[in-house]
């Protein structure tokens, strides 16, 4: 029995948990000193093991470019996707691989994949287990945020291996923390929604409760949006208002510590002040922050969430489920007031706010491993596919072939025919998204289909696309001529250097190298300055009056600015991001007063 | 495919009542949990087909009449229909490429007045859509009484009307998130 046991790990953007259930019910586990929240943070000494967790997060200061954090964002990801913007807000060195995948680069001679990273988070979070349980660990149900793709879920599955796990099942956290929530609810009948707002993903997920059985019935989120954006942002303002200028990675990284002490302060204090003595030589700073002004930096970010809440519900509605009654809250960027206030102004809804926001997830993960064991009575879990999957059509095109939020396990077929004498195989490029464009979807890859070489048409191959419980997609392709199936491999398909993707991104990378980056990034604000202005005069002719003499001013002053560093010649790629930054947030009143004029006149 | 009603062992009827088809996939999914992916696949899929009018219809004349050639004409109506979607589409697509490319809260507000229009046009063909789809699927009846080749000709008008449907409801979700 005991080497049965399977444990429930919740792999989080800036902590970790591992769960298990015990006496039929589900507990988190703490390690030695008793914490039960592990950093998500990994260091490197010079000339030492790397150290995980709480004793990691020290080094943040010391050691800026050898301590990852947040690592969890790059898993399952190209270098060619990042933005430039993400590509330059770490702490550490982001470079691309040979196959165009994510590096970490320690210094000259380390590179680290995030596949790697990760592992050591979940070797010591197996650790914990094996300590606390006293017995060794090999079985884990790991969660995942339920946008995350199939080769985001595959790279998360590689790293639990490289720690020494077998992964029993991939599981979305806001479906974990539904269980969580219905456990002890299992008689209930309701329409629930899990908001999910963690440090790095935003996930919302609408399921049905019935009889024991929990079916969700449309998920949607965003794998680029947590609280790691607000600490980021509030850093950023920090640096602004206190004119700091240039920034060492130390003092990046010190800032960043800051702002996400002053953030979580603000949770509950109206003012805090966010002190840095010595920040410089002998240079102190010190800086009062209310809570209504970090809320006007963290609304633009927030008010992203509305929009895929609103998408979720629609698909749900229109899959038959009735209103949602329940909006359950869990991830720890719902402890911000404003998400709260936010969600009750869009949906009418109190938010429950009975889950413990940082532990719901990996008391799921727990429920779900002890459901696969037999420790605790089993729930039926119905989960869906968040994406749809299709491959890539002569056009350009994607083809769908298994629906977003189709329930899984799902198996969809397609036939294949050679299209020429002879012709030995046909490479099929897998994608996951919704857009109409195959270029603009994710790839996933290529899987090769055989063909029996003959005249054109007389080769017949049926394709069989499946996503099983995991999420995890396979290709298994079936000769019709002998009926055996077999699997096809999904090959990463930036492999192929003929690609002018991966030429461009290999070139971009050299760019990068050489430092255009700041050429780069002041096109990029040249950009968004070009949208800002044109915008601001016709918005003022067309609502202006609408608004107070001090929002317009300031407005006017804003744009006075961007339009000076434009004009001044000095090509100062920061200066001009600052000024957009402060144009865009003036205008935010007059944006609102402008949707509010287009809904009138249409009514 | 395996015939979708004998998995769920529902009679082979287009009169399926949407309640049946849920209570049968979850009884069999319970008795199945965790066990083969292969089966829960095949009933999941058997669920998705017969929870649909249109891919039940499917369904049902590929079990009653396995050899009758599908009828792809399309109808006058439609066609008056079809040439309204594209440029709605069109022009919902040209608002939607902007609002992705807007980078800022304002310049996406600037598009609140040509998104709002967009949806309202969507949503009136949707309606228009359903109307004729619901002439067909009100024809069930007719059809389970013997009338095969009018069966086989409703297929392929709501096959058309299905497609424009997700066209539309995509565009709507789209622009819901806007």
């Amino acid at each position: 029995m005991d080497d049965e046991l399977i444990i429930g790990i919740d792999l989080g953007t800036t902590h970790s948990l591992v769960g298990v259930v015990d006496s039929g019910f589900p507990i988190i586990l703490a390690d030695g000193k008793g914490e039960r929240l592990l950093p998500s943070c990994v260091t490197w000494p010079v000339g030492q093991p790397p150290l995980v967790g709480t004793e990691a997060m020290r080094s943040r200061i010391l050691a800026p470019g050898r301590t990852v954090t947040s690592i969890k964002r790059f898993m399952g990801r190209t270098f060619a996707d990042l933005s430039n913007e993400e590509r330059e807000e770490t702490p550490y060195r982001l470079v691309p691989g040979e196959r165009g995948e994510i590096l970490v680069r320690l210094d000259e001679t380390t590179l680290l994949s995030p596949e790697e990273i990760s592992a050591l988070i979940l070797a010591r979070l197996r650790e914990i287990a094996s300590e606390a349980l006293e017995m060794p660990v090999t079985r884990a149900v790991v969660t995942v945020p339920a946008y995350f793709n199939h080769s985001q879920r595959e790279a998360t599955r590689r790293a639990a291996e490289r720690a020494g796990l077998t992964v029993e099942r991939i599981l979305n956290e806001p479906t974990a923390a539904a269980l969580a929530y219905g456990l002890d609810r299992l008689g209930d009948s309701a329409t629930v929604a899990v908001f999910d707002l963690g440090g790095g993903t935003f996930d919302l997920s609408v399921l049905q409760m019935r009889d024991g059985f929990f079916e969700v019935i449309a998920t949607a989120g965003d794998t680029r949006l947590g609280g790691d954006d607000l600490d980021r942002t509030l850093a950023r303002f920090l640096a602004e208002t206190l004119a700091l200028g240039d920034l060492s990675g130390s003092e990046e990284a010190l800032l960043l510590i800051r702002a996400r002490e002053a953030k979580e302060a603000l949770s509950s204090e109206e003012l805090v002040t966010v002190r840095l003595p010595f920040f410089r030589g002998e240079e102190s700073y010190e800086i009062e922050l209310t809570r209504e002004r970090f809320e006007r930096l963290a609304l633009p970010l927030i008010d992203r969430t509305g929009p895929i809440c609103r998408r979720a519900f629609a698909e749900a509605a229109a899959k038959g489920a009735s209103t949602v009654e329940r909006l359950i809250l869990v991830g720890g960027s719902t402890r911000i007031p404003l998400v709260r206030e936010k969600l009750t102004e869009w949906f009418g809804l109190d938010p429950d706010l009975s889950q413990h926001p940082d532990e719901a997830v990996a008391l799921g993960a727990a429920i779900q491993a002890g459901m696969l064991c037999g420790r605790v009575r089993q729930i039926l879990l119905v989960d869906v596919t968040p994406l749809s999957l299709g491959i890539e059509t002569f056009g350009g095109l994607m083809n769908v072939i298994i629906a977003r939020n189709s329930t899984i396990p799902v198996k969809a077929g397609e036939l294949f025919t050679n299209a020429v004498d002879g012709q030995e195989s046909m490479a099929i490029r897998v994608l996951q998204g919704e857009r109409e464009l195959a270029k603009d979807n994710w790839l996933l890859g290529e899987v090769v289909v055989p063909f029996t070489p003959g005249p054109k048409g007389s080769a017949r191959v049926g394709v069989q696309f499946a996503i099983n419980r995991n999420g995890i997609l396979e290709v298994l392709a079936r000769d019709t001529t002998t009926g055996e199936d077999h699997l096809l491999e999904i090959r990463d398909s930036a492999v192929d250097v003929e690609d002018e993707a991966v030429e461009r991104m290999i070139s971009e990378s050299i760019d990068y190298a050489f430092d255009d980056m700041k050429e780069r990034v002041w096109t990029e604000a040249k950009f968004k300055s070009e949208e800002l202005l044109p915008a601001v005069t016709e918005a003022l002719e067309l609502v202006g009056d609408r608004l107070e003499a001090e929002d317009r001013n300031e407005i006017e002053r804003t744009a006075a600015r961007v339009r000076a560093v434009l004009e001044s010649g000095s090509h100062d790629a920061n200066a001009l991001k600052s000024a957009n930054a402060a144009l865009d947030e003036a205008t935010q009143t007059l944006a609102a007063l402008l949707v509010e004029a287009a809904f009138e006149e249409m009514a | 495919m395996r015939n979708p009603f004998a998995l769920l062992g529902l009679p082979e009827t287009l009169l399926l009542d949407p309640a049946s088809v849920e209570e049968a996939w979850r009884d069999l999914s319970r008795e199945g949990n965790d066990g083969d992916e292969t089966e829960a696949s095949a009933l999941n899929r058997a669920r998705t087909v017969l929870s649909d009018p249109v891919t039940r219809l499917a369904a049902w004349l590929e079990v009653k009449a396995p050899d009758l050639v599908p009828n792809r004409a399309i109808a006058p109506g439609l066609m008056d229909l079809f040439s309204k979607i594209g440029p709605v589409l069109a022009t919902t697509d040209s608002v939607l490429a902007r609002h992705r490319k807007a980078t800022t809260a304002l310049a996406r507000a600037m598009l609140a007045k040509e998104a709002i229009a967009a949806q309202l046009a969507v949503q009136d063909l949707l309606a228009q859509i359903q109307s004729l789809k619901s002439a067909q699927t009100d024809r069930y009846a007719e059809f389970e009484a013997g009338d095969l080749e009018s069966a086989s000709r409703a297929l392929g008008q709501l096959k058309f009307l299905k497609r424009w449907e997700e066209q539309c409801r995509e565009r709507l979700l789209a622009l819901i998130a806007t």
